[in-house]
């Protein structure tokens, strides 16, 4: 009995080693351990032995039927570990063919550019004011300084719905506005739309600036310098050159034109910034004391700071357009690529 | 503003390069938008000599020259006539880059070879036209480079002036601004002036009528003149600024224009009635011919130049035909005067007439400058046409402006700029400008601003000279200091952005179109004539017929895009816009302007890929899509309702959507017409809302309740009802009983087709019960749903399948 068990262990063995599939190691162990399987055929000799030897011959067969569990599963790991490298090795995708996109749509270049440029200013305290794009004349030009029959109002080619109403020319009225509703001290930024009768490929008849005005007391030019070189570094990256120069606007003064140093050469000089190696962004100044008057502040008191840009001419430097009629025309394979 | 390199020095001495003047200029306010040079990249075109002019073997039109250029001695081709050995004439190297970017090579002209070009005064660009080669003067040197032996080496600057700086509107004030800022002083042009003969008075008289239009009238009267060409230089350094040489007269008043910035006139003095000029305004309607040739209009407010019996002049914009210099022209009434800026822009406004005269006096000219102007441009035509001055000069001038005097505080400098200057630098800066300073009282500068700067009245005027002057790069770099506020976005702003969010994620692009459109784009949407949206905003001036009214509506300008997407074969088409439209208000002069968000969709839902078959979008597209919106906005009692569709729509694929009774927006199909007149022949979906609705419906925020902790049941109705029965009135029915444990009602299945009988559908609606307490029973619900199903068929004329 001893030894059949010891030949019949080793026959299972000797044959396990063989297989290398689960089916067949599962086959073995229904001929070896199932129910009608050798090992139980075996055992049910057990009986006509004596009953002294039957302890131990039984605790034998366990300790076989132990041993074959013990081969089989460690078999049938190596079989499955088997199977999934071979699955893995065969289970290849063409990683190359596209995906499967949802639709994803776009904010339009200005929107982006007025978020980013309004994110800035926010984040230093400035709120965002609004006011008519249809204007009176008065908020437009009067207000700001520039009176009915001065050569500064042929800066800015005017549409007009009467005598006393235009389009607005830009968006410097909503600082009066503004001001007129409240007292100093003032924070704000006010994107919107503007329009010039001028059409070519860098005017557009309607585009969009955004403004900004501080009024303080002992607000001043140097201030004025460190808002916008903060805001240059933000948006066009530190250390990007900005240098302030003379200008002239009805509604600031000292007035000043900011460059920064050309994006696209790095201030060498290009086609971009015409060889000057400087491209121009916006307008400034210091708001002028007539301004001042006309919302009833008292400029001996308060000062303040105004600046103005456009918001084409950033997205045609960011993105490097060079016809800003694009931007209105609206082709979705231009939109798709923001 | 135009000005040379070398014109310039003749007033200030620069010791900087062309490069580093236009630096300079640009950085005290005179932006510098061009810089040319000219006879720059010229040096190959030298003065040669030709040594011999014979036949050309092959060609009877040409000659074969040998021409000597200093270096070496040349072989030429050249076909023009006009010259013989031993005239010095203009030869272009072999690797001469001539204007057009013509490059001199070398080249063989009918079997002979030519080793380059004797030039033209055109090809050189010294001249408009020319006839046969340049002959030059024997006595310049061989071989150097023309524009040096012609002294045309210059440079050109363009500058861009803003308004204010009209005294900048000449060399001489250019000259003072570099002269300030270097610290120098301007070298103003010396010239004796040689009267003779008659008294001027014994030959013209000036008489003033309109001393308000016109402060200052000073007259010269030249006698004898010859009208001739104008000498090279003056022809050279007007063509260098752009300037046609027309005549000596006419090129002289132009040259001191330009040198002065004052307007000049030079009337041919025969053609003066009675030798009297009277300054008057127009009478209303007068008719007068410009020297241009137009036939001009007059109103009263136009002021005149005339004589007795007739206008010789609009005054300050342009002289008249029938008393201009011509070439028979001999005695001259030189005319130097000074008119009010409003007049002169509005009558050069109102006649579309912009010249370099009425552009100075609009912007103000300096009224000390008169007789210095005219004093120059007599003497320039004595000298250059050979008149005679008469003596004396007419100044009509009857009240005389004081130059101003403006006091600047140092503190109030320090107050603006936010750094402090000291008197003795500001003081310095103001003379160099050529103010005159006083210390007032400590602190205080009393400043006489010359009458050239018609810009400076106030103290904020001389703070930016300071602040010019020195610099804006020595100006500090500061942070304002600022009491700390907090202001978060405006809810129109946050909603704003949480709608094109959505927007976007749902696959639509934002457009931007222009907030002007074609009045007839209305009839295109089928507005009809009493509409609202038909009362647009007009524009007097609109660039064209396409942009002349203000919006009502997005869809005209979506459409339009739409369209032009679609012509590219861009069919799949997924379009927002979220801007203001513009609509009347008889209340208030200015129009509404409320914000709108208007979306477009068309041609499939999805984009096309290799692994997925697409399907066109549909109504319930739109309405899932504004379903998410409102969802996300908390929008209260939200109503899709099917009544009074817009013209625009397909009546019956349409949607009108409230919170409660208020407005929102509409959506569904446009009208067939509507996409037939924009050419689109798939459905093309449409919705608006408005957001100025939305900002106001929005709970901004909905509440929200923890996830159920006990399991849901769920049991469905499949019936049969009536075609005319809405989905939503079921729901609505389902709904109304009003059960706490009923959580959910929603139809999975609607069936229309062969096996259902005609005029009726298969709904299938699923009811979802749950108790936030504990799990339901079977019996439970069943007991619930009964009473459910009982209450649907008693309402409704359904068949429960």
């Amino acid at each position: 009995m001893k030894e059949k068990l010891e030949t019949l262990l080793q026959e299972a063995v000797s044959e396990l080693s063989l297989l290398d599939s689960e089916e067949s190691l599962q086959g073995l162990r229904v001929k070896y351990l199932g129910k009608k399987g050798l090992l139980t055929a075996l055992m049910k000799g057990l009986g006509a032995l004596p009953p002294e030897e039957r302890p131990i011959i039984g605790q034998m067969a366990n300790v076989v039927k132990d041993r074959l569990e013990e081969k089989l599963e460690a078999a049938l790991s190596r079989v499955r570990l088997a199977r999934k490298e071979e699955k893995l090795r065969s289970e290849r995708l063409d990683v190359t063919l596209p995906g499967r996109r949802r639709p994803m749509g776009s904010r339009h270049p200005i929107t982006q550019v007025i978020d980013e440029i309004t994110e800035i200013f926010a984040g230093l305290g400035f709120q965002v004011a609004e006011g008519p794009e249809i204007e009176q004349d008065y908020y437009n030009f009067e207000a700001l300084n520039i009176p009915k029959d001065h050569p500064a109002r042929d800066m800015q080619d005017t549409f007009f719905v009467n005598d006393s109403v235009v389009l607005r020319t830009h968006t410097s009225p909503v600082q009066i506005r503004t001001m007129l509703k409240q007292p100093p001290p003032v924070r704000v930024i006010a994107p919107g739309t503007v329009y010039r009768c001028d059409s070519d490929a860098t005017h557009s008849p309607m585009f969009h600036q955004i403004e900004g005005l501080l009024v303080d007391k002992g607000v001043t030019f140097a201030d004025l310098k460190g808002i916008l070189t903060i805001f240059v570094s933000q948006y066009f990256g530190a250390g990007t050159g900005v240098r302030l120069r003379p200008s002239f606007f009805p509604f600031t003064e000292p007035s000043a034109e900011v460059d920064i140093a050309c994006v696209m050469c790095k201030g060498k000089g290009c086609r971009i910034c015409k060889n000057t190696g400087w491209l121009e962004i916006l307008g400034s100044g210091m708001v002028d004391p007539e301004v001042f008057r006309h919302v009833s502040y008292d400029s001996e008191e308060y000062t303040g700071f105004a600046f103005g840009m456009g918001i084409e001419r950033i997205a045609m430097l960011k993105y490097g357009i060079s016809d800003m009629r694009l931007l209105f025309e609206n082709d979705l394979r231009f939109l798709s690529q923001f | 503003m135009i000005v040379t390199y070398n014109w310039l020095k003749e007033y200030v001495d620069i010791d900087l390069s062309p490069e580093s003047l236009a630096d300079l200029l640009t950085m005290i306010g005179l932006e510098v938008e061009g810089v040319h040079s000219v006879g720059g990249g010229m040096d190959d075109v030298v003065v040669a000599l030709v040594e011999e002019r014979a036949q050309h073997p092959n060609a009877d039109k040409l000659s074969l020259c040998r021409v000597n250029s200093g270096k070496e001695v040349l072989s030429i081709v050249c076909g023009a006539r006009n010259f013989k050995a031993g005239d010095k004439v203009a030869l272009a190297r072999i690797g001469a880059v001539l204007p057009g970017d013509f490059r001199i090579k070398r080249s063989k002209i009918r079997g002979s070879e030519s080793f380059g070009m004797l030039c033209s005064e055109k090809e050189l660009g010294l001249a408009e036209e020319s006839e046969g080669i340049m002959i030059l003067d024997p006595a310049l040197e061989l071989g150097i480079p023309l524009f040096d032996a012609l002294g045309l080496k210059d440079t050109v600057f363009e500058i861009g002036l803003t308004p204010n700086r009209a005294d900048c509107l000449s060399v001489i004030g250019v000259a003072r601004e570099i002269a300030a800022k270097l610290g120098k002083r301007v070298k103003y042009p010396e010239f004796q002036l040689k009267e003779s003969g008659a008294a001027i008075t014994e030959k013209a008289s000036v008489k003033v009528e309109d001393p308000d239009l016109c402060p200052r009238y000073t007259a010269r009267y030249i006698g004898g003149c010859t009208i001739a060409p104008s000498p090279a230089w003056m022809v050279n350094r007007l063509n260098a600024v752009g300037i046609r040489s027309i005549n000596n007269v006419v090129d002289i008043t132009n040259y001191v224009l330009l040198e002065y910035g004052h307007p000049l006139h030079a009337f041919d003095f025969s053609f003066i009635g009675g030798g009297t000029v009277i300054v008057r305004r127009a009478g209303e309607g007068e008719v007068f011919t410009t020297l241009d040739g137009q036939e001009r209009v007059l109103t009263g407010s136009d002021l005149t130049i005339r004589d007795a019996g007739k206008v010789i002049a609009l005054a300050g914009i342009m002289g008249g035909e029938n008393s201009e210099i011509r070439d028979t022209t001999c005695d001259i009434l030189l005319e130097s005067a000074c008119f009010a800026p409003t007049a002169i822009r509005r009558t050069s406004k109102r006649l579309g007439m912009h010249t370099e005269s009425s552009h100075r006096f609009e912007r103000g000219a300096d009224i000390q400058v008169l007789p210095s102007a005219l004093d120059r441009a007599a003497g320039l035509i004595a000298e250059l046409a050979g008149g005679t001055i008469a003596q004396g000069v007419i100044d009509v001038y009857p009240q005389p402006v004081e130059p101003r005097v403006i006091a600047v505080r140092l503190d109030r400098i320090a107050q603006i700029l936010g750094v402090g200057l000291s008197g003795d630098a500001v003081t310095e800066m103001f003379r160099n400008l050529e103010f005159s300073v006083t210390p007032a009282e400590p602190g205080v500068l009393q400043v006489t601003v010359p009458t050239f700067r018609v810009d400076i009245e106030r103290e904020i005027d001389l703070i930016e000279e300071a602040a010019r002057l020195n610099g804006y790069e020595n100006i500090p770099v500061t942070m304002p200091e600022v009491r700390l506020f907090s202001d978060r976005p405006s809810r129109h702003q946050r909603l704003g952005r949480r709608i094109r969010d959505i927007l976007v994620a749902h696959g639509l692009s934002e457009v931007v179109n222009y907030s002007f459109i074609n009045p007839k784009s209305l009839d295109r949407i089928l507005l009809p004539q009493d509409d609202p949206r038909r009362n647009c905003v007009e524009i007097l001036n609109p660039l064209t017929e396409e942009q002349s009214v203000m919006r009502t509506s997005l869809l005209p300008g979506l459409l339009e895009t739409a369209a032009r997407n679609a012509s590219f074969r861009l069919l799949n088409l997924h379009l927002f816009e979220m801007r203001r439209v513009y609509l009347a208000n008889q209340e208030r002069e200015l129009p509404d302007e409320p914000v709108f968000v208007a979306g477009l969709m068309s041609g499939a839902r999805d984009p096309e890929v290799w692994n997925r078959t697409t399907e066109p979008v549909d109504f319930y597209d739109a309405k899932g899509l504004l379903e998410n919106i409102l969802g996300s906005l908390a929008i209260e009692r939200l109503k899709f309702e099917a009544v009074e569709p817009e013209p625009y729509f397909h009546p019956g694929k349409s949607c009108r959507v409230y919170s409660g009774e208020e407005l929102l927006g509409l959506f569904g199909e446009l009208h067939p017409t509507v996409q037939e007149n924009y050419g689109f022949e798939k459905p093309v979906y449409y919705f608006e809302l408005n957001f100025e609705q939305l900002v106001t419906f929005s709970a901004d925020v909905s509440s929200v309740s923890p996830p159920p902790r006990f399991p849901d049941t769920f049991r469905d109705i499949a019936m049969l009802v009536g075609d005319e029965i809405a989905s939503g009135a079921i729901v609505e029915c389902i709904r109304g009983n009003r059960i706490p444990e009923m959580e959910g009602v929603e139809i999975f299945d609607l069936y229309k087709g062969s096996s259902i009988p005609a005029g009726q559908k298969s709904i299938a609606v699923r009811v979802r019960y749950r108790s936030n307490e504990r799990t339901l029973t079977d019996e439970e619900v069943n007991r619930l749903h009964q009473r459910v199903v009982a209450n649907l068929q008693k309402k409704i004329n359904i068949t429960i399948r």
